[in-house]
């Protein structure tokens, strides 16, 4: 029997579990558009029943602890699948600076640079490739007419064109370049400061679950919410230990045991310039698996460095075989042996300035005194036709349209896979919304329950009140 | 599965953003009107029309030379003829200085042949573009010099040029030339306009040892030997004047073929990178009426919640 003052002690616990349960519920609202935030439930239980003669009799209810809904499994996939992303998105981002670099496109409206070409209606491409086809249209269009001084100029002029072009390319490439290793050290930096903050978090986790019923919640989301942040940057792998602490390594070193942060991160010149990561204490490579550091460092080290090479292999043979042909050749007034570029490579291939500042010295005549002969001029135009055995036997213009084909199929790709991954992450989101996000429904039916279970409780201490006064009135 | 506050907004925002960007790339097809743009929307079709492009742009210079060409054969042609003139009068005046005529008669025909010969000389060194055209690659150089006496009678006409003519391409590997040189000695290549070792044609000096021949009086080594070398020299002009037409045909055809080639890129590249208006539209259309019905939709559904109900 709890008597009546027993009955009021019931009463009062469940005022405070309803008021509890009103809590929790408003705690729900208050976080609904929280992205990290775990919905929490009161868990309730019927508190100790008393043996009697008749039995057992209830005492009510007593509030057991709040608890978050969370699915493990989910977490662990929403990171694996973040570092996939975070690759993929980085390696595109990286990929489209590169393509804008390049600048090729086709356009069929646009004018040639004759204006012809717009007419006939197959458009131009602006970019190298139509720079490498006019080069050598102006060269066959010099060996028509070799003597005449406006065709000179048309060559040269191409000429420019073609280097500038080469020039800005390979200038924007290496920018590119530069800042995707700024980045790199970028992501190394808050890297090592979200370790921290998940060593920190350990650390109060440890101390506020320690002894305490229940879990620490809030504390929890926002620790899952920088591993997620981590998982972003590169893909860790994380193991949960029995004081609730999460450690996390990455590539098989630890860097965060319990409260303890055991190793942070940084880069490193791998030789060429190549910038990688290791770890800073011991010093050991890490091979990257996911994450936006592995994608940026993929498309630097994968498809830019390739087009890279590419062009500056373009360039240079275009140097090489256009020199080799022009030296022999003779100019108007008898002058020979001049180099038509200058320069090795995509970066500082230029125009001989010598015969920009005087087009009769370009060595059209391949026959000394001979001013009409273009035997010179003829073999420059064919080397457009013919395939060079440093550009893996392509022609100059074949090597260019694989360099930009090769490009815009690792992008393609790169797009199609992140098109996929963005209906993996979709359901994913969509199955931890579902077990762990908060319905503003929902939350307003639990107040209503609590209210309800509140007014009810009230009543039941009004009840035992009058009760109280009925025995206390007995006597007067 | 249960459908929380939050799976709404973000499903919602999630296909308005699919929606969008659908349109915007249908949008881009309709306004340019290809369906290839970057290399990364179709980087093995980018590759097949930068091939094209390249080929139709040297198709485009192809023709660019053959015009050039065209130019010079006609230029070549008008001297060609100007000179077979030139060897028709000579011949006529071979015929009419028979034995009947009077010295004084051939010492008219004699100061005619040499104003031929001068004549002749300045067609020879014809020029196009500044440049002198028989002289062979040689083009700085009037190639016929004529050396006179006191009387202004021609001794003597010099070739300065040389034997080699410039050859161009019309089409990858094909080169062909319009040009001739003035003379060829050589006994290959292309046979000279004036002389040529082989067909034993030499117009100057034969007219030169006429226009003697006329003064001295001469007409028995007219007949047997100036006729016969003037012959010589006709026949080496008809020549020029056939291959000449055989080339301008060829020239022709060469462009007949290089607009047809042109046609047919034109239709490659269309197949490869246009869109289709009508698909492209309708497509755009249907992609519209979804972003509509998405954002009605979803204002309806956000709009509503259990808050509405409860007071």
């Amino acid at each position: 029997m709890l008597g009546l003052l027993g009955t009021l002690d019931l009463a009062n616990r469940s005022l405070q579990t309803s008021r509890q349960g009103t809590e929790v519920a408003g705690h729900n609202l208050a976080n609904v558009n929280n992205p990290a935030y775990a919905r929490q439930r009161l868990n309730v239980q019927t508190s100790l029943a008393l043996p009697s003669s008749l039995g057992a009799v209830g005492t009510g209810v007593d509030a057991a602890s709040i608890t978050q809904l969370r699915d493990s499994i989910l977490d662990r996939q929403v990171q694996t699948e973040t570092s996939v992303r975070s690759s993929l998105e980085a390696q595109q981002s990286a990929l489209q600076y590169a393509e804008a670099a390049l600048g090729q496109q086709i356009d069929r409206q646009a004018a040639g640079p004759d204006g012809t070409t717009s007419a006939n209606g197959i458009g131009s491409q602006p970019g190298l490739a139509e720079n490498l086809s006019d080069l050598f249209n102006s060269f066959q269009g010099l060996s028509s007419n070799p003597t005449s001084l406006a065709e000179r100029q048309n060559v040269l002029s191409a000429a420019q064109q073609t280097a500038t072009q080469f020039n800005q390319v390979s200038q924007r490439l290496s920018t590119l370049h530069s800042s995707l290793d700024d980045s790199l050290q970028d992501s190394v930096k808050s890297f090592n400061d979200g370790l921290r903050d998940v060593a920190d978090l350990n650390q109060r986790i440890i101390s506020a679950e320690l002894g305490a019923r229940g879990t620490a919640n809030d504390l929890r989301d926002l620790r899952q919410q920088k591993i997620e942040n981590l998982s972003k940057l590169a893909k860790v792998d994380t193991a949960t230990a029995s004081d609730g602490s999460i450690s996390v390594s990455l590539g098989g070193v630890a860097l965060v045991n319990g409260a303890q942060l055991t190793e942070s991160i940084e880069t490193y010149d791998a030789g060429g310039g190549q910038l990688l990561v290791r770890a800073q204490t011991s010093g050991s490579p890490l091979t990257l698996t996911g994450g936006s550091m592995e994608g940026t460092i993929q498309a630097r080290d994968g498809a830019l460095t390739n087009l890279r090479t590419q062009l500056d292999a373009l360039a240079s043979s275009l140097v090489t075989n256009v020199n080799a042909i022009h030296k022999t050749g003779f100019g108007l007034n008898n002058s020979t042996g001049e180099d038509f570029f200058s320069g090795t490579n995509a970066a500082t291939i230029r125009v001989n300035q010598k015969l920009i500042d005087n087009p009769a010295l370009l060595q059209a005549s391949g026959a000394s005194g001979a001013p009409g002969d273009n035997q010179t001029i003829l073999a420059m135009a064919q080397l457009g036709q013919q395939r060079q055995p440093a550009l893996r036997d392509q022609t100059f213009q074949e090597s260019y349209a694989t360099s930009v084909t090769a490009l815009g199929q690792s992008l393609a790709s790169v797009n199609t896979q992140l098109n996929s991954q963005q209906i993996v992450d979709n359901m994913l989101q969509r199955q931890r919304d579902a077990v762990s996000g908060v319905s503003l429904d929902e939350e307003m039916t639990d107040l209503m329950k609590y209210q309800k279970a509140f007014e009810a409780s009230a009543k039941l201490v009004v009840t035992i009140d009058e009760m109280l006064d009925t025995v206390l009135n007995l006597k007067r | 599965m249960r459908v929380t506050s939050n799976t709404f907004p973000s499903s919602l925002l999630n296909q308005l953003t699919t929606l969008t960007a659908r349109q915007s790339q249908l949008q881009t097809q309709a306004a340019t009107g290809q369906t290839i743009q970057s290399p990364e929307d179709d980087p093995t079709a980018m590759r097949r029309v930068l091939d094209l492009q390249a080929e139709n742009n040297s198709v485009a210079q192809y023709q660019r030379n053959i015009s050039r060409h065209q130019e010079l054969a006609s230029v070549t042609f008008d001297s060609v003829k100007a000179l077979k003139k030139i060897s028709d009068r000579a011949s006529e005046i071979v015929i009419s200085a028979d034995g009947l005529k009077s010295k004084q008669e051939l010492t008219v025909y004699a100061t005619e042949v040499s104003e031929l010969i001068k004549q002749a000389v300045q067609i020879a060194n014809t020029k196009n573009r500044g440049d002198f055209i028989f002289g062979g690659t040689q083009t700085d150089k009037s190639p016929f010099t004529a050396a006179l006496d006191s009387s202004g009678q021609v001794t003597k006409v010099d070739y300065q040029g040389n034997t080699t003519v410039p050859e161009t391409e019309i089409a990858e590997g094909v080169t062909v030339s319009a040009q001739v040189p003035g003379a060829n000695t050589s006994g290959s290549g292309t046979t000279g306009l004036i002389t040529d070792s082989r067909t034993g044609a030499d117009l100057f000096n034969h007219l030169i040892s006429l226009q003697q021949h006329l003064a001295a009086g001469d007409s028995k080594t007219i007949a047997e030997t100036d006729r016969a070398q003037l012959g010589k020299d006709e026949e080496n002009l008809l020549f020029h004047l056939s291959s000449n037409g055989a080339i301008q045909a060829r020239l022709e055809a060469s462009s007949a073929k290089l607009s047809q080639r042109s046609l047919a890129l034109n239709g490659l590249v269309s197949k490869e990178a246009d869109a289709d208006l009508a698909q492209t539209i309708v497509k755009l259309q249907q992609t519209q009426t979804a972003y509509q019905a998405a954002l009605q939709s979803g204002s309806m559904l956000l709009n509503r919640s259990l808050l509405d109900y409860l007071r």
